[in-house]
């Protein structure tokens, strides 16, 4: 491998593992070293052995296509992403207090209002957002905590500061490859850990079974289930997965029954057994199609009126997606100083509203340097990055957001950080984000590191796995491999 | 705590695990039998799709049926519902479902098994080749067996494996000693008064019998003592009296197991009774498949689909629901 190291080169954005083509930070010194020294058919043999082992372990997502549904092998790369242990500590920090002012937050829009009143948010903004649900008003969850699982997006610009992208907080999904993506590290490249403090992440199920258990109704022994739309959703895998690591029941809407007592039961070969908490994976248009979505055939009739009831415990809870909406999001610093009368930790991408006459004008005289995102789209869908378009799909954005300013906003194209990346052409950098989760329930979890997303073509900026984007493993490192690294150094240089 | 669905699940997958591997032993076993014998026999290639009862689906006119056309049908044809690509696809994709209640290296062996089949189905009708595949087949299906065994604790999710298990089972065995009523027949050729002693011996092979037979029942290998072996003994898994014995032991452990209870009594009552030899032979089979079947749709009936909606489930809900908060 000795040759595609060397050809390797930082450019303009910031690189995770490199200070110069040649030069690795200090917390990924290790690794790289590592890495260098091993022969190009050793890396090679590694590399396809994580492909096989992706294979048996049956790591997939499933991609939806006219052709029908495929299930892909998950793309992983073998190249991890390292993270200095004090810059997370700082990033976990600012998540958590991130994600309590979200709460507080929809906890405010869904009884008092209080935020409106005091004129921080423009109230259509509110009643504007797709996730906004009359039925959850005057709901209060357990712990008023209503986004129990976040999975927010983190990019770094060519400073390499790190900056919040977007807050995802109806169904997050990732975490399962974030954990397979540890288990394939340290199958294949095993040497690596010795000696090297890397903050470990296998014990996240443990992690969110007690935060659901904080959830339950009645405290003793609760019965605690993870509800999927079925194995042709794209993230089945990960429902199964972590009904297994975790001990949660799988379950189908078809599986449960609300009765007339109002409580949630499951069907058994026992009979019906009540359910305490439903960490539900499928989004809450879906979820009760007495009270949403009529053709819901996913979802259990009458489970609105067992939540109102408290007698089951919904994770997230329904209407929490309010928050996870693009012109939201840019009042969320202003939340976090409003909730918790704190200065945001992380900042936001700078983001112009359309909805504002003067941000407007800007957006719309600037559109070829920015990215436009409709309020309420995920996965990447449905947005204009303006360096990579045409003429005409610039002029198409700009009919739409004259037509709807308030469904849009735009910021900067970030130059996305890069990370040493195994492609057919040698060790080459390819841009990623980072994708933390955030667990709240009686308290606050945050994973260390995160799912990291690579764009593996070159020069592409879109990491997301529905449209061919990769994962990493991602280090958290202590400052443990600087102090020894410095050791070794002084013994060389003594001998 | 068993969801119903999962119940299901299980069930079939530990039947689909059964049919692959008695399917490759069978088919192997069968292979060396027809090497060592003459070609005009009553036995031949086809006799195997006669023993899966799919004689009506297999496609070819009588000029088809040799060895490289039956094996491709009884291995990878997608139109047989019982090919082995069929039963491994049914194993997959009930495992994948039920991941939360099967040991976690069950996911891990099934894919295996899964990209072995993938990457040779197509060599199955070259022998040499097939025969490695079907035995590493073997070796997989042992391998999942194992691991539920040592990692499963013994609740209904376990039961309900065992049951689909030994109906499988009990259902194959039948078939494959249908077979011998064609070593039975008082017309039966001359070559295959002949060979007597060596198909009897085959018989025992395709069911990995021979070597407890020879232990338990001693030499020779005679018609009548191995009939007596393989449907009556208590002690080797592979007889059909062990089998009903286990389904009923593991029916004991379910809930409200009444009904498919007396049946599996029944009809181990019946096979306990019954004339084995000639004449009734075929006849008792065919009774053992079909009572097999309708077992498997009281079990169905009384654990998979119940009636939910019914007084007695909520009742037995609502009892059940406040011993657990006491």
């Amino acid at each position: 491998m000795k040759k595609s190291w060397d050809a390797y080169e930082t450019g303009s954005c910031y690189d995770e593992l490199m200070v110069s083509g040649r030069q690795p930070r200090q917390a990924s010194y290790r690794l790289v070293e590592y890495l260098r020294n091993l022969s190009a058919e050793t890396f090679e043999q590694y590399v396809q052995d994580s492909e096989k082992v992706i294979h048996e372990l049956g790591i997939t997502f499933t991609v939806y296509s006219d052709a029908g549904n495929i299930d892909r092998a998950w793309l992983y790369d073998i190249v991890p992403r390292i993270i200095p242990e004090d810059e997370w500590k700082r990033t976990e920090k600012g998540l958590k207090q991130r994600i309590n002012a979200l709460n507080r937050f929809i906890q405010d829009i869904y009884n008092d209002s209080e935020i409106i009143r005091d004129g921080i948010i423009p109230e259509d903004v509110v009643m504007n957002s797709k996730g906004y649900r009359e039925a959850c008003k005057g709901m209060t969850p357990p712990h008023g905590v209503w986004a129990n699982i976040c999975g927010s997006d983190l990019v770094r610009d060519h400073k390499g500061t790190m900056y919040v992208l977007e807050d995802n907080l109806r169904v997050p999904s990732g975490v399962a490859y974030m954990l397979e993506n540890r288990t394939l590290t340290k199958r294949v490249l095993p040497d690596v850990f010795r000696s090297q403090l890397i903050h470990p992440v296998s014990d996240y199920p443990a992690h969110l079974y007690n935060m659901l258990a904080s959830l339950a109704p009645e405290k003793d022994n609760p019965t605690i289930a993870i509800l999927t739309p079925g194995i042709y959703n794209s993230a089945y895998f990960e429902h199964a997965y972590l009904a297994q690591q975790a001990g949660l029941i799988l379950l189908e809407g078809a599986d449960l029954v609300v009765r007339e007592d109002d409580h949630v039961y499951m069907k058994t070969s026992r009979g019906l057994q009540k359910v305490d908490v439903i960490y539900r994976r499928i989004d809450d248009d879906f979820i009760d199609p007495k009270v949403f979505r009529k053709d819901s055939i996913l979802g259990i009739p009458g489970i609105m009126r067992s939540w109102r009831k408290g007698n089951i415990a919904i994770a997230n809870a329904p209407g929490c997606g309010v928050a996870d909406d693009k012109v939201i999001y840019a009042y969320v610093p202003e939340m976090i100083r409003y909730y918790l009368n704190e200065k945001p930790l992380l900042p936001n991408v700078p983001t112009w509203l359309c909805r504002k006459p003067d941000e407007l004008e800007h957006v719309l005289e600037h559109l070829p340097e920015l990215v436009v995102k409709p309020a309420n789209e995920s996965g990447g869908y449905g947005m204009l990055i303006g360096p990579h378009a045409k003429e005409e799909d610039i002029e198409a954005f700009r009919k739409l957001i004259i037509k709807d300013p308030n469904n849009y906003i735009a910021q900067p194209t970030l130059s996305l950080s890069v990370t040493p990346t195994a492609t057919e052409k040698g060790i080459a950098p390819r841009h990623v984000d980072l994708r933390p989760f955030i667990l709240s329930g009686a308290e606050n979890y945050v994973t260390p590191g995160g799912l990291t997303r690579v764009a593996l073509v070159e020069g592409s900026l879109v990491v997301n796995s529905s449209q061919g984007g990769g994962s990493k493993d991602t280090w958290i490192v202590g400052d443990d491999a600087a102090r020894q690294r410095q050791a070794s150094q002084q013994l060389e240089e003594e001998e | 705590m068993l969801l119903s669905r999962v119940a299901e699940r299980v069930y079939w997958m530990a039947r689909y695990l059964e049919r692959t591997e008695n399917t490759a032993r069978l088919i192997n076993v069968h292979t060396s039998l027809l090497l060592d014998m003459p070609e005009e026999m009553e036995i031949n290639w086809f006799t195997l799709v006669k023993i899966f009862n799919a004689d009506s689906l297999y496609p070819g006119q009588l000029s088809k049926m040799n060895e490289g056309d039956v094996m491709q049908f009884l291995i990878s044809a997608g139109k047989n519902p019982s090919a082995l690509t069929n039963s491994l696809a049914n194993i997959r994709e009930n495992v994948r479902t039920s991941l939360d209640v099967l040991p976690e290296e069950t996911r891990e062996q099934v894919n295996q098994l899964h990209l072995l089949m993938k990457e040779s189905a197509y060599t199955v009708k070259n022998r040499q080749q097939r025969q490695l595949l079907l035995r590493k087949i073997i070796m997989h299906c042992q391998c999942i067996r194992g691991v539920l065994d040592s990692h499963m604790s013994r609740d209904s999710a376990y039961y309900f494996t065992q049951i689909g298990k030994h109906i499988e089972r009990a259902d194959m065995t039948s078939r494959i000693l249908e077979m011998a009523s064609l070593l039975l027949a008082d017309n039966r050729s001359e070559s295959v008064r002949k060979y007597e002693g060596i198909l009897w011996m085959t018989l025992l092979q395709s069911l990995s019998a021979q070597q407890m037979y020879l232990k338990h029942m001693r030499p020779p290998i005679r018609g009548e003592k191995v009939l007596e072996f393989l449907i009556r003994d208590q002690l080797f898994p592979r007889a059909l009296h062990y089998s009903l014995n286990d389904i009923g032991y593991y029916l004991e452990q379910l809930p409200n197991p009444e009904l498919p209870l007396t049946m599996q009594q029944r009809i181990t009552q019946h096979l306990q009774d019954a004339d084995i030899m000639e004449s009734r032979f075929h006849p008792l089979m065919d009774y053992l498949q079909e009572q097999l079947g309708l077992l498997h749709e009281e079990v169905a009936g009384c654990w998979f689909y119940p009636d939910f909606s019914s007084q007695q489930i909520q009742q037995q809900a609502q009892t059940l629901s406040t011993q657990s908060q006491s």
